[in-house]
């Protein structure tokens, strides 16, 4: 290939991702007013939070009937949504494309996040916990010195349990996974001794070989996400979710679950 | 501060971790030479099975390239990485690798040996024979040279597609490169732009010398071959002057 030619690919693939930045974006709930149905990205494998019927193809769960009162509040009509099921790895981009117009997704509010999402205030508080092999003794994190710890890719999990083994002394090493059932297959398999997210994702998890220790490690606050530069939405969604935190409307549905 | 994915604060603090990218290409870099070791051996081998006069041997190489080549490498990865355990063999994602890899590959590498010897003409192992060769010797002294100028353009395009395939890694936390740079990308501020982009151009690196390495050398035999081509026709008239004296 000539210097020439090369140029030309490189000028092309540069005008490519100026054109994917173009675009403009109608602000606020009139766009989702306008698609005619509210676009939420929701867990599809988390019981009680967002959980997929695969018999009958319907999500149930605390988040998913908070999605379904945000349509009510913007529709009149609280079926008007779609759902597109996400992971701790997904979620973000699919944000950052319009793919979704709100995350409700057990996603932990962290100063971090916030300089690149807008997140609401907290509608539920969980905390990490670890699941591991009954047969294999491990009763808390202080049994885990030299254990491979199995994680999800882009949780915060994987920070709360590195800063509280370095405050026990205890060495641990980290494997990241893409879903939560490929971190349970490799705990079943043994290609890792503990499986590590928030307790009530791992609440989802249990079975005859696998039981929950009582660790409870930074705790964690869900909040809903929309897009960094949609501030109008931003602030309808918190006001939204202050309004169900202060009238009791949120303590029903964690009580309706048993969260 | 932009916060667009390919923002220049993500790649300042992609340059910070380097360390972690670096780390995935080194582990890249050492599985795909021994996985490619592994799969010449076994290509080899099965390569020379395949050309077998016996029908038992010659079968034992096509239940290996079929079984291996008709099935998915991610398929094959998983199966390894979350039901081998259960039978009682636990292979590290390294080991996933080398091994898994290594395997898939060897039955493409058997295909191309295979159809490298058959390219060589018969009477040159009529001639070997002829001249008290054994097997081994006619493979190692006659086929085997010739072949390898044939087959050495293909062979590089699989340790291309080698190299490349070691990403599955990535799905079983195999700490490659791949894995490294969706780690990293997937925490915090989620900076997948400048780690996708710095993941693809490493592999590039890589993998573009040897793929341009192999189309040189593919024209390089080309334009010789037609110099020895004519070069034979001149002994051959040579021969036939000879004759009519």
């Amino acid at each position: 290939m000539t210097i020439k030619k090369l140029l030309t690919l490189a000028l092309s693939v540069a005008m490519l991702f100026a054109l994917a930045s173009c675009g403009s974006e109608n602000e606020g709930v009139q766009a989702i007013k306008d698609h005619g149905v509210l676009k939420i990205g929701c867990k599809e494998d988390v019981p009680n939070f967002g959980i997929l019927d695969p018999q009958t193809g319907e999500h149930s769960g605390m988040e998913i009937d908070l999605a379904h009162m945000f349509a009510k509040e913007i529709f009149g009509d609280e079926s008007k949504v779609s759902f597109q099921g996400v992971t701790a790895k997904t979620r973000g981009p699919l944000l950052d494309n319009g793919d979704v117009d709100m995350i409700i997704a057990t996603f932990t509010i962290t100063e971090e996040r916030k300089l690149t999402y807008n997140f609401s205030d907290p509608y539920y508080e969980d905390a990490v916990g670890m699941l591991v092999r009954k047969d294999d003794g491990i009763n808390s994190l202080a049994d885990c010195n030299g254990k491979v710890i199995g994680v999800a890719q882009s949780a915060t999990s994987r920070d709360a349990l590195q800063a509280a083994a370095t405050k026990l002394g205890v060495s641990v090493t980290f494997k990241e996974f893409g879903t939560y059932p490929e971190i349970q297959a490799a705990l079943q398999a043994g290609n890792v001794d503990v499986f590590s997210v928030d307790r009530s994702i791992l609440r989802g998890y249990l079975s005859n070989d696998l039981t929950l220790t009582e660790d409870k490690f930074s705790p964690q606050k869900y909040g809903v996400t929309t897009k960094l530069s949609n501030k109008t939405l931003a602030t309808y969604v918190n006001d939204l979710i202050k309004k169900w935190n202060g009238d009791g409307t949120i303590a029903f549905l964690v009580g309706k679950y048993n969260l | 501060m932009s916060n667009g994915p390919f923002a220049l604060w993500r790649w300042e603090m992609l340059w910070s971790d380097k360390a972690v990218i670096f780390d995935g290409f080194v582990t890249t870099l050492l599985i795909s030479i021994l996985a490619l070791l592994f799969a010449l051996l076994l290509g080899v081998i099965f390569g020379l099975l395949g050309t077998s006069d016996r029908k038992t041997l010659r079968m034992v190489n096509r239940v290996y390239v079929e079984f291996f080549q008709n099935i998915p490498l991610l398929v094959q990865v998983f199966f390894i990485y979350n039901a081998f355990p259960f039978l009682g063999m636990r292979w590290s994602s390294f080991m996933i690798g080398v091994l898994g890899v290594g395997i898939y590959h060897g039955a493409y590498v058997a295909e191309v040996v295979r159809a490298g010897i058959h390219s060589i003409p018969k009477g040159q192992f009529e001639a070997a024979k002829a001249q008290g060769f054994d097997y081994l010797q006619m493979m190692g002294y006659i086929v085997i040279p010739q072949t390898i100028k044939i087959i050495l353009p293909p062979l590089t395009n699989q340790a291309v597609n080698l190299i490349k395939n070691t990403s599955v890694l990535a799905t079983i936390s195999g700490l490659d490169l791949m894995y490294q740079a969706d780690s990293w990308a997937s925490q915090g501020r989620l900076s997948y732009g400048p780690a996708y982009v710095v993941a693809g151009v490493l592999y590039f690196i890589i993998c573009f010398p040897l793929a341009s390495w192999a189309r040189w050398y593919e024209r390089r035999i080309k334009s010789r071959e037609h110099i020895q081509l004519s070069d034979n026709a001149k002994d051959e008239l040579m021969m036939m002057a000879e004759d009519v004296l």
